[in-house]
């Protein structure tokens, strides 16, 4: 490519800039892409076709099925060709790491662009089956389907997740056209289409269909910028592109296409979010501006358009271009008669490599903006193609550098190490024509991604390094692809150095260890030698997996239990503990269950056990029981017991687990107290239920503690059966005291609490009858006073001022000759009453 | 209290009863406040937390209707308002719990914790709408578990057939900033489970909440701790650090945090066991405080006091109605000021605050000119405000006041104060079997004699049996399996059976002399060690943390520390000493041998491997986090935020699995209460 200048590929539209550069020669052997279906993907990716079957042959130079095949944007095929048995594709989409291909039935495939004899095939259910399959639109995430009974079908993610449908549209004939909104420039953060019906535009999401009211309606192609503002319409019946921002608020522009081709478009594209590319089939290419102005180009016998965010790409069978408006930056140092200080900045280096003065002069004239003029001229670099342009812009760029006192380097060295990465990846072999805008659109690990997609390793990795990123997908995918390549047939496992499992775990580990990687994950390796069926090698890698949630799910799949249990116990995770013991319970006889867990072999595994009776306590009371006996586990089954016993509703029940929590005791000798315990608890609650039925169920007493049940029965009067109770359970003295008093109280029973009182000495004392009478609400001040003469001496005066009775306290001083106390009392008795009733105490006593 | 007349020697300070609060403010000496150093600025936790529910719930498309497992939503609470939530579409809210949907929005999202029994619930939910499909067309289901899916969530959904309906994703919401200093994950029944079951969910829960601190504050440039649960959590740390590069790969060594002290319930159970003894403790233990919330008589919160009495109304018992509060010392300053006081000062605190209220109030008549009448009417606000939450805690304080003046309270208080101090055990287990017949609730019983088990190293057989005959009779059989787990624990243990009660003998012996567990001079007002939380016991797990950052006030002699406490009026003019650096347990392993559980020490690297060791100093500040595994008690709250005041230069960060005291942690130990009995026909 002669370099005469590097305005020479620019051409105008109505005064905008756009051009045209020739970034590859094709090196393929294909003559007319309209026989293909073609997919390419974003951001420089690769070129997959398939002949298009359903177009009659043009010559014998194809025969029988056809295949796709996989070329790079230089025309390089990547793989060998891969058959297609199922029916012409409906879609054929490139996503940064693999191939979507999908047939009519609604079966998919996902190939795996590093390995693509490998791939994954899904169906989109029996729903879709039986409708086929009319046509569906992509993203990188996912894609919609319309099927034969005009309903769109969502699918998110490619991992075979079940299709979601959309809003019923309504629709009585296929759309004239669709679009696919991507959640990242669609207005509500979710994918949302948009389509053409012979009399509107729809726009319809998994929640709501709404009617746009577009009257121009019809429109074979719509098409939504990069940057989700505007729209492209092309009316097939007028032959009017519509440009409008995407809420249909405002017209941007219309122009009659008529005059640009015979027929209408097969494709339109966007160029940037500037202006629209249309592709006609006989390979004309047209540049529409929004006045109508434009720019053509012939292809033939036929060309492939494919809009980026920054341009169009064109595919032809020659060669692979990109078009693009020229770049604010670039503009300012190239453009014809720029006075931009960038301009004079290359203009000066110019001059100074010429040893001219005029040099001086310009860096001079330029001097407040040179920091302005230093920046574009590093932008610039950027947008170049050609790297002598490249290292021109970045040599001025310098060469101002030099005249500045303070200047930050960074966004220089950033963009000298960014154009290495790209140049690099841009050269024919490895034939990706990735733009900067691209590339820092679509970030530096993408491209990562990509190329390791290539199965580009080496460059993969040196890029990392050379950007500072994590080298472990590279390494990850560059293992899991050696141990493919040493699995295939024909390599003979004992082949030393190539294929046996030692020398491929050695050269992995080695490799990852050199590169000082920590973070890759051996497991997801090892999964790869164990679906190669190399289960050898698979555990051999396996050992260096430091994480155990890695290590489990494969270790389980190749029937490891015992390891994995340990491993996920040893990791503290308990959920993943859970995962293996629940796989376990479903895969293993009871008995060969119980074994693994059997503590006593497997002191380690005590976590799991303790899980174990976690889970079952909650999900699945039979199994502990089960694991309870079997282990010997009697206090164990005993407690059990206990808890289900308190949960029936009905006493039969109760008293049956009650039966058997005092024999679980009872067969353990160190809880022969318990087994009494629970003994003595059946025994009370069959006493109540008897008592029940002797009162005709007038009472309820099930249930109650042995308190409880004392004091109920004495609160409702039967104290002979009270008095069982408390024979029976040897109740002490003084609690039984304390419930009687408690209850004589509540029923208000004054005489009977005074003839408890009296019926003989107190084991509590009667302090307690004065200040619980008093604790009652409402107190029971009179009824707590008659029982102060019975309290210690020493006491009574304060119990009586507990009482309010003032006189009285002041009596039981004076009876003790207590002066002090008096004197405190008359202090502390309020006025009134209470005081004159102390002074008359205290008087008498005076006397 | 008759036992003063004991012929023994008892401690003089711990036989009192806690004074109760007086309401002369006179004798309060005013410690001039130091400015508040400002620590971690905690509140990103807060922004993570808020903005991780948004994101999860945006992810949603369309309306939704949310239902929320009921414990969630106090924590929820703390980190966003329900009214945020409309803004994310929600639609409506519900309580989960059994019974069939009521839905009309296209999207059901269920927000819990990763438990069985809620899986079973949502998946009959689930079913129940399918075979009766809402008439807005299909649902789409979610369920968003709290912090983490787990693999077992998805196998009980998929025993039930319902996985492939439901989408299963997270809402980390983990360490909750509940204060300034304050974090917790608001678990339940951690202890239950981590001590007793040997489930360590909570303590993975754990790492990984504190792997997320780490990633926004920086590694832990060391970790200290005792117990085999410290040892586990410390351990997860260290390899997820390790063995996750990409996640916390390029953490590097925190500037702002010097360490992290893991302190495992198991270490110290003695604590929590003892009737706290704050303002917040006392608040807990017997008003309750869930989530920060308090529930309160409404009269308490409304601004226009003295409801009117309604026509109709009978005049004997007025309806009160209960609200919840949140007690925060952001929205309360006053409350900021009294939450860590004993209670016994309280009542003299809140009768200044009264009184300078009133003299602020009374300004008025004196106001001369308009400028200071406009100087008076700024300030209004302000007043309204205090005289609001003056209401409010002077109400409080007159609900716990009769609490603190029974018999009961007081005969408890004094047992487990002459427990501690290891005098007279025998006269306290009668005091136990006394306070049992008088059927004081079941809860304090346990916890008094939990206390004398573990400071005497188990109970004799023969009196043991008799307790729990009596306890089982008094408060129901149903208490039985509680009792063995109590044993399992090592709670409730005979004496002489084996190397446990030894141990816990000789253990307690030790320690109360080494750690000073016991101190008698304690001055309430100007607290001059920690055991002002508890009236003169010094909490264990707060004597632990001591050794690591207050080497010296610990071995000094508790003359040296009053005298500086004497000298409370000088403090003002006292330089506080500066913070040393984050010690280990060197010179502490003897006090380590007698406390069960593993010790944990380890240092942390960032990749870059300069450590530049966190060293506080003048200038800077530096936060120590100290994390309790089971929960800390409000009382060790208010004794680490003393211990913060000591000195220059270090913060404590407290974070916790959550807040507990004695009764919530004994009840957590038993079984569920039995259900009601029916009739059989």
């Amino acid at each position: 490519m002669s370099i005469s200048s590097p305005t020479a590929t620019w051409d105008t539209i109505q005064n905008v800039f756009y051009r045209k550069e020739e970034v590859y020669t094709m090196s393929w052997n294909v003559h007319d892409l309209s026989e293909y279906i073609v997919a390419v993907g974003k951001n420089g990716g690769p070129i997959a076709m398939i002949r298009d079957d359903r177009l009659p042959l043009p010559s014998s130079r194809h025969s029988g099925k056809p295949k796709i095949t996989l070329y790079t944007s230089s025309g390089l095929p990547i793989s060998s060709p891969i058959s297609w048995d199922l029916n012409t594709p409906i879609l054929m989409h490139l996503t940064t790491s693999s191939l979507v291909v999908l047939s009519d039935q609604g079966i998919y495939r996902i190939y795996d662009l590093s390995n693509i004899a490998n791939y994954k095939q899904y169906t989109l259910g029996d729903e879709v089956r039986e409708s086929g399959v009319l046509d569906a639109k992509a993203y990188e995430d996912g894609m919609v389907i319309l099927t034969r009974r005009l309903e769109f079908v969502e699918v998110r993610g490619w991992r075979g997740g079940r299709g979601v449908p959309l809003v019923g549209a309504g629709l009585t004939e296929p759309p004239t056209s669709w679009t696919l909104l991507p959640p990242d420039i669609s207005p509500t953060g979710h994918i949302q289409l948009l389509l053409s019906t012979n009399s509107t535009i729809l726009t319809l999401d998994t929640l709501e269909k709404i009617d746009q009211r577009i009257s121009r309606a019809p429109f074979s192609h719509i098409r939504i910028s990069p940057n989700g503002r505007f729209l492209a319409l092309l009316n097939p019946n007028t032959g009017i592109l519509w440009v409008v921002s995407s809420d249909f608020g405002r017209n941007l522009s219309e122009v009659n296409i008529a005059e640009f081709g015979e027929g209408l478009p097969e494709r339109v594209e966007w160029c940037g979010d500037n202006a629209v590319t249309l592709g006609y089939g006989n390979g004309k290419v047209v540049l529409v501006g929004p006045r109508g102005e434009s720019l053509s180009w012939d292809y033939p016998p036929s060309a492939y358009i494919l809009g980026e965010i920054d341009g169009v790409r064109i595919i032809s069978s020659g060669t692979c271009e990109f078009v693009q408006k020229v770049p604010d930056c670039t503009l300012a140092v190239f453009s014809p008669g720029s006075s931009h200080p960038a301009a004079i900045l290359y203009d000066a280096l110019d001059h100074f490599e010429r040893k001219s003065p005029k040099a001086d002069e310009s860096i001079r004239s330029i001097r407040p903006d040179l920091a302005n003029a230093v920046d574009t001229c590093v932008d610039a670099a950027g947008r170049e193609i050609e790297v002598t342009w490249q290292r021109r812009l970045l040599k001025a760029a310098q060469f101002g550098r030099a005249f500045m006192d303070l200047y930050n380097p960074s966004d220089f060295v950033t963009m000298a190490q960014t154009l290495k990465v790209l140049n690099a990846v841009r050269y024919y072999e490895i034939g990706i024509p990735i733009t900067y805008e691209q590339y820092i659109a679509s970030s530096p690990s993408t491209l990562i991604v990509h190329l390791v997609s290539r199965n580009l390793h080496l460059l993969a990795l040196r890029i990392s390094q050379h950007l500072g990123l994590r080298p472990d997908p590279v390494l990850s995918h560059w293992a899991s692809a050696k141990i493919i390549r040493s699995s295939q047939k024909g390599v003979d496992p004992s082949d030393r150095g190539l294929g046996d499992d030692e020398s491929v775990c050695r050269a992995i580990v080695e490799k990852f260890e050199k590169e000082g990687e920590k973070g890759v994950s051996y497991a997801e390796i090892a999964r790869k030698a164990w679906e190669n069926g190399r289960a050898r090698l698979a555990t051999m890698l396996l050992d260096h997996e430091p994480r155990a949630a890695e290590q489990v799910p494969l270790l389980l799949q190749m029937k490891e239990e015992k390891i994995a249990l340990e491993k996920a116990v040893d990791s503290g995770d308990t959920d993943l503990v859970y995962q293996v013991l629940l796989h376990l319970r479903s895969t293993l006889s009871p008995g060969d269950f119980f074994h693994i867990l059997d503590d006593s072999i497997s002191p380690k595994l005590k976590p799991a056990v303790n899980l174990l009776q976690v889970y079952a306590r909650q999900a699945d009371r039979d199994l502990l029981r089960d694991f309870y006996y079997q282990d010997d586990r009697r206090t164990e089954s005993g407690c059990l017991e206990m808890e289900e016993a308190g949960q029936q509703e009905y006493a039969e029940e109760r008293l049956e687990h009650l039966k058997r929590a005092a024999k679980s005791f009872g067969e353990s000798k160190e809880r022969l107290f318990e087994s009494k315990m629970v003994d003595d608890a059946h025994r009370l609650l069959t006493l109540q239920q008897t008592y029940e039925r002797e009162l005709d169920h007038k009472f309820s007493f099930s249930g109650l503690s042995v308190n409880q049940f004392i004091h109920k029965l004495l609160l409702e009067g039967f104290t002979k059966r009270a008095e069982r109770v408390r024979a029976d359970w040897k109740v002490p003295d003084k609690r039984f005291w304390w419930i009687k008093l408690k209850a004589l109280a509540e029923r208000k029973d004054w005489e009977g609490l005074e003839g408890f009182a009296k019926f003989k000495k107190s084991p509590i004392g009667y302090e307690p009858f004065v200040t619980h009478l008093l604790s009652l609400t409402p107190p029971q001040p009179t009824h707590a006073a008659s029982f102060v003469p019975r309290c210690d001496p020493r006491l009574r005066a304060d119990l009586y001022v507990q009482c309010g009775d003032w006189g009285k306290a002041a009596e039981s001083a004076k009876e003790r000759n207590d002066r002090g106390k008096l004197d405190e009392l008359r202090r502390r008795a309020p006025n009134g009453i209470a005081q004159r009733e102390v002074d008359e105490v205290i008087r008498r006593v005076g006397k | 209290m008759a036992s003063s007349a004991s012929p023994l020697p008892g401690p003089s300070r711990l036989n009192q009863p806690p004074p109760a609060p007086s309401t002369s403010g006179d004798s309060e000496s005013t410690v001039p406040q130091p400015p508040a150093e400002k620590g971690l600025d905690v509140n990103i936790l807060k922004e993570l937390a808020k903005s991780a529910l948004v994101e999860s719930l945006n992810d949603i498309q369309g309306a939704k209707t949310l239902i929320l497992e009921p414990a969630l939503a106090g924590p929820l609470g703390l980190v966003t308002e329900v009214a945020l939530l409309k803004h994310q579409a929600v639609d409506k809210m519900f309580w989960l719990e059994p019974g069939p949907l009521n839905v009309n929005t296209r999207n059901v999202v269920w927000l819990c914790r990763p438990k069985i029994e809620y899986m079973r619930t949502i998946a009959e939910q689930i079913k129940a709408q399918q075979t009766n499909p809402s008439p807005a067309g299909p649902l789409m289901y979610t369920i968003l578990l709290v912090p983490r899916a787990t693999e077992l969530c998805r196998r009980v959904l998929e025993d039930q057939g319902v996985a492939g309906d439901v989408t299963i994703s997270e809402f980390k919401l983990e360490l909750i900033p509940m204060e300034d200093d304050l974090l917790s994950l608001e678990m339940d029944d951690v202890a239950r489970d981590v001590f007793l079951n040997g489930d360590d969910t909570p303590i993975y829960y754990s790492s990984l909440a504190l792997m997320t601190f780490q990633r926004a504050f920086g590694l832990f440039p060391r970790i200290l701790g005792k117990g085999d649960g410290a040892k586990k959590l410390a351990d997860l740390l260290q390899r997820h650090h390790n063995t996750d590069p990409a996640q916390y790969g390029d953490i590097e060594t925190s500037s702002q945090v010097d360490g992290l002290i893991i302190l495992d319930r198991s270490v110290d159970w003695i604590t929590p066991m003892l009737t706290q003894l704050t303002y917040e403790g006392m608040l807990d233990e017997f008003v309750g405080i869930k989530n920060s919330h308090i529930e309160v008589d409404s009269t308490l919160l409304d601004s226009n006091t003295a409801p009117a009495p309604s026509p109709s109304a009978l005049p004997s018992t007025p309806v009160t109605k209960k609200r919840k509060h949140h007690l925060s010392s952001q929205k309360d300053k006053l409350y900021s000021e009294l939450r860590d006081q004993n209670f016994a000062v309280v009542g003299s605190r809140l009768s200044k605050v009264a009184r300078r209220l009133e003299g602020d109030y009374g300004g008025v008549k004196n106001l001369k000119s308009v400028s200071q009448m406009k100087e008076f009417v700024g300030k209004l606000g302000g007043l309204q405000s205090e005289q609001q939450s003056l209401r409010l805690h002077t109400g409080l304080t007159e609900q716990l006041m009769p609490i603190t003046k029974l018999d009961t309270f007081n005969r408890t208080l004094e047992a487990q104060q002459n427990l501690v101090a290891g005098y007279d055990p025998t006269s306290q287990l009668n005091t136990i079997e006394d306070l049992m017949n008088q059927e004081l609730d079941w809860q304090t019983i346990l916890r008094t004699i939990v206390l004398m088990s573990l400071t005497n190293g188990g109970i004799k057989p023969k009196l043991l049996e008799a307790f729990k005959r009596d306890f089982l009779q008094v408060y129901g059989y149903q208490h039985l399996p509680l009792l063995i787990n109590l044993e399992n624990l090592g709670l409730l243990i005979r004496s002489g059976s084996g190397t446990i009660s030894a141990a816990q003998n000789q253990s307690i012996t030790f320690l109360r002399k080494n750690l000073r567990l016991i101190v008698d001079d304690i001055n309430d007002l100007n607290p001059n060690d920690i055991s002002y939380v508890y009236s003169g016991y010094a909490p264990i797990s707060l004597r632990l943390v001591q050794c690591l950052t207050m080497k010296n006030h610990l071995s000094s002699s508790s003359s040296s520390t009053t005298q500086e406490g004497q000298n409370g009026n000088g403090f003002a003019t006292r330089e506080k000493p500066k913070a040393h650096p984050l010690n280990g347990w060197k010179g502490f392993e003897d006090i380590l041998s007698v406390l069960p559980g593993d010790n944990v020490d380890v240092r942390q690297h960032g990749e870059k491997r300069d450590n530049p060791l966190v060293i506080p100093d003048d200038n800077k500040l530096t936060t120590t986090v100290v994390f309790f595994l089971g929960g800390c008690t409000y009382t060790e709250i208010s004794a680490l935020r003393w211990m913060s005041k000591q000195f220059k230069g270090r913060r404590f960060l407290i974070a916790t699995t959550g807040i507990i005291n004695g009764n919530t942690l004994i009840e957590s130990l038993g079984d569920r209460p039995p259900v009601q009995l029916k009739q059989s026909t």
